[in-house]
């Protein structure tokens, strides 16, 4: 059984996730699911047009922690391969900010490892965002809502993150 | 020691205080947080925020008696948002 592997990138240069995800999991004959989720950057938000998003990481931290973040959901959920790229620096409306895939012998741990690692992605991954367009530039924090779901996920894992 | 700020601290907080010499005195993170407050209002209020986190020499610390010397370095982080 090969062994299963968590890999982090991240990126200043857009990236294409059907690219991406091509050589996931290539060689493996144990998978039985693959789960995806790809986050864009949206041109409006609660009203307001955006013209251009930034994220900023803290190098070296930033991958660290996100490593540390898909290994503990590799764990809680036994998946096999897990996939993180997120994009760093100036993003145009349209663009993909974060790719999450996961390997699974069967379909429900798939799931539910996209949704778990979004959810900690949200709160717990060093990177800061900040939007600017027409009506002036804004930092953005994680919301209440993004807090009570990372709980909740956290509860019901019943694991420390 | 080497200070870090990270999203809209860093734009509160500028280049000035990337590399300063550790203060007189300044032995602990709760000694760094008191010298920031008496040189730094400002900046220190923003950074008492509930969800602002330290990292020293890249791991995160919660305890205010952490010792702090010359060649560390000290990283303040606002609320994480990614995805």
């Amino acid at each position: 059984m090969p062994n299963n592997i968590v890999k982090v990138r991240i990126t200043e240069q857009a990236f294409d996730p059907a690219l991406e995800l091509s050589a996931f999991g290539a060689g493996r004959q144990d998978t039985g699911a693959l789960a995806n989720f790809v986050g864009y950057c949206r041109d409006m938000t609660a009203g307001r047009r955006v013209g251009e998003l930034t994220i900023e990481q803290y190098p070296g931290f930033t991958e660290r922690e996100i490593t540390r973040l898909a290994n503990q959901v590799s764990r809680e959920l036994g998946t096999l391969d897990l996939m993180v790229v997120h994009r760093v620096g100036a993003i145009r409306p349209g663009e993909a900010i974060v790719l999450v895939a996961a390997l699974a012998a069967h379909r429900n741990a798939a799931f539910e490892a996209v949704r778990l690692l979004m959810d900690y992605l949200k709160t717990d991954a060093p990177l800061w965002k900040k939007e600017s367009g027409p009506d002036g530039v804004r930092w953005i924090e994680p919301s209440a809502h993004d807090h009570a779901r990372r709980d909740q996920a956290k509860e019901k894992s019943g694991e420390k993150v | 020691m080497k200070l870090v700020f990270l999203g809209r601290f860093r734009e509160l907080a500028g280049a000035r205080l990337s590399d300063v010499p550790l203060p007189a005195g300044v032995r602990t993170l709760q000694g760094l947080q008191d010298w920031l407050a008496r040189t730094e209002p400002d900046l220190a209020v923003a950074l008492t925020g509930a969800r602002t986190q330290v990292a020293i020499n890249q791991t995160l610390v919660r305890d205010p008696a952490y010792p702090i010397g010359d060649r560390d370095e000290i990283a303040f982080l606002p609320p994480m948002s990614g995805g």
